[in-house]
């Protein structure tokens, strides 16, 4: 694994919303072939981290490096984003009325892979992809996101992101709202998408997720920054001890430094 | 100038009687015609030009209208044309075999009809309207007496001067899925005007009879196409009624896709007998002026309306749409749902009266209308308003006026679509999620074709 480049270089990242600063200093590496997990409280800043890796124009990068593949992305559009090999899959995914899911994804699909894919062949693939995430049939001809269930949403993003095959996939809470066995496919659907050259940053809140996809690198995400690191026994550490206890892990590790 | 000085100018420049009489006398009609037309007339000269003060005209721009030069169109003739109109073609090829075509093209100066067998066989009638004047006098009298609905000075006008337009009847027990299709296609002005030209107006007037559990599906668009000839103004007057007799129900999709000069003003009255249903989804694409009432009375118990909208504006289009949902027996239910959206300059007034009278018990009425401005200088407005008598009534209503959303816009751009691609496929939804309640099979793809190519026009 060391060998490999970095996908996401992240260097002391600060952002505001609305003139408040909400990430205090982020430093992230992220080599493919990595998976990461960031774990934090509700409120610490998660969603914030991925909105800005994505480009959602209310969150503004006042300073710091955010490099995908060695390129500075934070000037471009979400769009040109995406179509570098970047997604995310939302914490709370958003409805568009009246737009059928099958319509949607052949259009992203195609946006994303540069190119118009045979409808059969994309009908092919769209088929396999749903039968291993366990979605129905029915479910193409209803409104993207409209009226879905919690699960049913975040199946949705694990099977956009199959499809849209990125380099870095960046998943924010998707664990939750889901059910054991949901939890399970959805897991199986992320390990999926492993491979060499991709890179995975699993945001999560509990440790659950992680039972089925394995992190190579634990952080936990604090006031907006990350203030302590680990493997995945570190995710288990905090499951039972809680955040308070890493607090103090961090004061000991200053004073240790 | 200002807006009252030209009202003023209108006040003296109206029709005049001369028109009607020639009108009655190029159609060759029967005296109880011509009495009917002529007290329309007087009618019309009392009632005032509706002005942008009158509620139900403002932001309107009828005042721009110069009466004293608008000529009824000359009845047209019978034949099929050389071509056929643009939109009618790709209406056709959208549609389910359609069980009856007429057009009356004012472009090209020729009308025609024609039904097809199963239609015929089954009894049900398809006929220009002053052909049914003569063959369906009995029928006609019988619905001229219905007196219920607004009356203005616009369908005054239309009562005095009609010409062309249609009747179909649909006889008792006959169900009719193959759609009857109408089309008005229009001059459109030219820029290259000659020396003082005349304006023309037509006043079609379409009646659609559907007796006791029978139905029907009927598709009407209205469009103009750029011809050699200059007029100044074209208007488009129309009424349209339906009357809908018990456990009768009748689909409708209407659309009007005017060039940005032609003045329509339309009014549809739909009477809805017990248990009967009428769905009705109307698609305002294109005109200078487009002002059209539908109003919906629901007679007797279990009467049914379902008014849609989709209006898509641009440039510096407007729009005025009324819906007018009475409640008029007891147990009956409305839906209204109207979906605004507006470009460039374009804008709208949507008004929507839910009104329940006392005897109408146990009324369950919904309204709803959304606005979605595209345009920076877009203007929509929405003015829902309710006139309930009944005291055991369900009534709610909703309205939204907003810019695209912009999470919808972030979550679509990050799948890999460039802002206008991910506003465009918000527009369609928008848009979609009425389209797909029309029950005439092929109108959904028709229009949300021809949304499209308006989402695309510059
Ligand atoms: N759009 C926003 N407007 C205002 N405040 C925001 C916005 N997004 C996030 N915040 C604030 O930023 C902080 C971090 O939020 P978020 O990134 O959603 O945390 P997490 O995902 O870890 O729960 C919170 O205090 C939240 O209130
Ligand atoms: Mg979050």
């Amino acid at each position: 694994m060391t060998a490999q480049k970095p996908i996401l270089e992240i260097v002391d990242l600060h952002v505001n919303v609305e003139d408040k600063e909400i990430l205090k200093g982020v430093n992230l590496t992220i080599k493919a072939g990595e998976i990461h997990a960031i774990m934090g409280r509700n409120g610490s800043g998660k969603s914030t981290l991925s909105y800005t890796v994505m480009g959602h124009p209310r969150y503004k990068v006042t300073s710091g490096k955010m490099l995908y593949k060695g390129e500075e992305i934070s000037q471009m559009s979400p769009d040109e984003r995406a179509k570098l090999g970047i997604a995310l899959a939302f914490q709370y995914p958003v409805a568009i009325p009246g737009v059928s899911v099958s319509n949607f994804l052949r259009k992203t699909t195609n946006a994303c892979r540069g190119r118009e894919i045979p409808v059969k062949e994309f009908r092919q693939e769209l088929k396999a992809l749903m039968a291993k995430l366990g979605v129905k049939d029915e479910f193409l001809s209803r409104y993207v996101n409209d009226g879905f269930s919690g699960g049913e949403k975040k199946r949705l993003e694990i099977l956009q992101l199959s499809l849209l095959k990125p380099s870095l996939a960046v998943l924010d809470e998707t664990d939750s709202g889901l059910d054991i066995d949901a939890l399970k496919t959805v897991s199986e659907g992320v390990n999926a998408m492993v491979s060499p050259e991709t890179a995975i940053l699993l945001i999560t809140h509990y440790q659950r997720m992680l039972d089925y996809v394995q992190p190579d690198f634990v952080h936990v995400f604090q006031d907006g920054k990350i203030i302590t690191s680990g493997g995945k026994e570190l995710a288990l550490e905090l499951e039972s001890r809680g955040y308070e206890w890493v607090k103090d892990t961090t004061v000991n590790q200053t004073v240790s430094v | 100038m200002s807006e009252s000085l030209q009202v003023d100018n209108l006040q003296v420049s109206t029709i005049a009687r001369e028109k009607v009489e020639d009108l009655c006398r190029l159609n060759g009609e029967p005296n109880w015609l011509k009495e009917k037309r002529l007290s329309a007339w007087e009618s019309y000269l009392q009632c005032p030009m509706p002005t942008v003060k009158d509620e139900d005209w403002r932001a309107t721009l009828v005042g721009k209208l110069d009466l004293g030069k608008l000529c009824p169109a000359a009845p047209l003739k019978e034949g099929k044309t050389a071509s056929t109109p643009d939109l009618l073609k790709a209406a056709l090829k959208d549609l389910a075999k359609p069980g009856a075509v007429y057009v009356e093209d004012y472009a090209r100066g020729q009308m025609s009809v024609s039904v097809e067998a199963e239609l015929s066989t089954a009894k049900v009638v398809v006929s220009p309207f002053a052909q049914a004047v003569e063959s369906h006098k009995d029928v006609l009298e019988k619905l001229f007496a219905e007196k219920r609905g607004i009356q203005d000075k616009f369908t005054l006008m239309n009562e005095a001067l009609a010409g062309g337009g249609l009747f179909v009847h649909v006889p008792k027990n006959t169900r009719v899925e193959a759609p009857v299709v109408m089309m008005l296609n229009l001059p459109e002005n030219s820029t290259a005007a000659t020396k003082d030209p005349s304006g023309l107006a037509v006043f079609p007037r379409i009646i659609i009879n559907v007796e006791e559990n029978a139905s029907i599906n009927f598709v009407s668009i209205v469009a103009s196409e750029k011809t050699a000839e200059a007029t100044e103004t074209v208007l488009a007057a129309s009424v349209v009624e339906f009357h809908i007799a018990a456990g009768a129900k009748v689909s409708v999709a209407e659309v009007t896709n005017l060039g940005p000069e032609v003045f329509f003003v339309n009014r549809v009255r739909a009477y809805v007998a017990r248990d009967a249903v009428i769905d009705f989804t109307t698609a305002g694409l294109g005109g200078k002026q487009t002002k059209s009432d539908i109003e919906t009375i629901l007679m007797d118990r279990g009467a049914h309306a379902a008014v849609k909208g989709v209006v898509f504006g641009g440039g510096a289009e407007r729009y005025a749409y009324n819906t007018i949902a009475e409640h008029a027996a007891p147990d009956t239910t409305s839906n209204i749902n109207f979906r605004v959206a507006l470009k460039d300059k374009s804008a709208s007034i949507y008004q929507g009266i839910v009104k329940v009278d006392k005897v109408a018990q146990r009324t369950d009425a919904y309204q709803s209308n959304k606005n979605l401005l595209l345009g920076k200088e877009a203007k929509a407005d929405s003015i829902p308003k309710l006139e309930i008598l009944a005291d055991d009534v369900k009534c709610s209503h909703g309205a939204t006026v907003s810019p695209v959303d912009k999470e919808q816009l972030f979550y679509l751009t990050c799948r890999g679509l460039t802002a206008p691609e991910a506003e465009e496929l918000i527009v369609t939804g928008f848009f979609q999620q009425v389209l797909d309640t029309i029950p005439i099979q092929g109108v959904v793809n028709f229009l949300a074709a021809l949304t499209s190519d308006k989402l695309h026009k510059s």
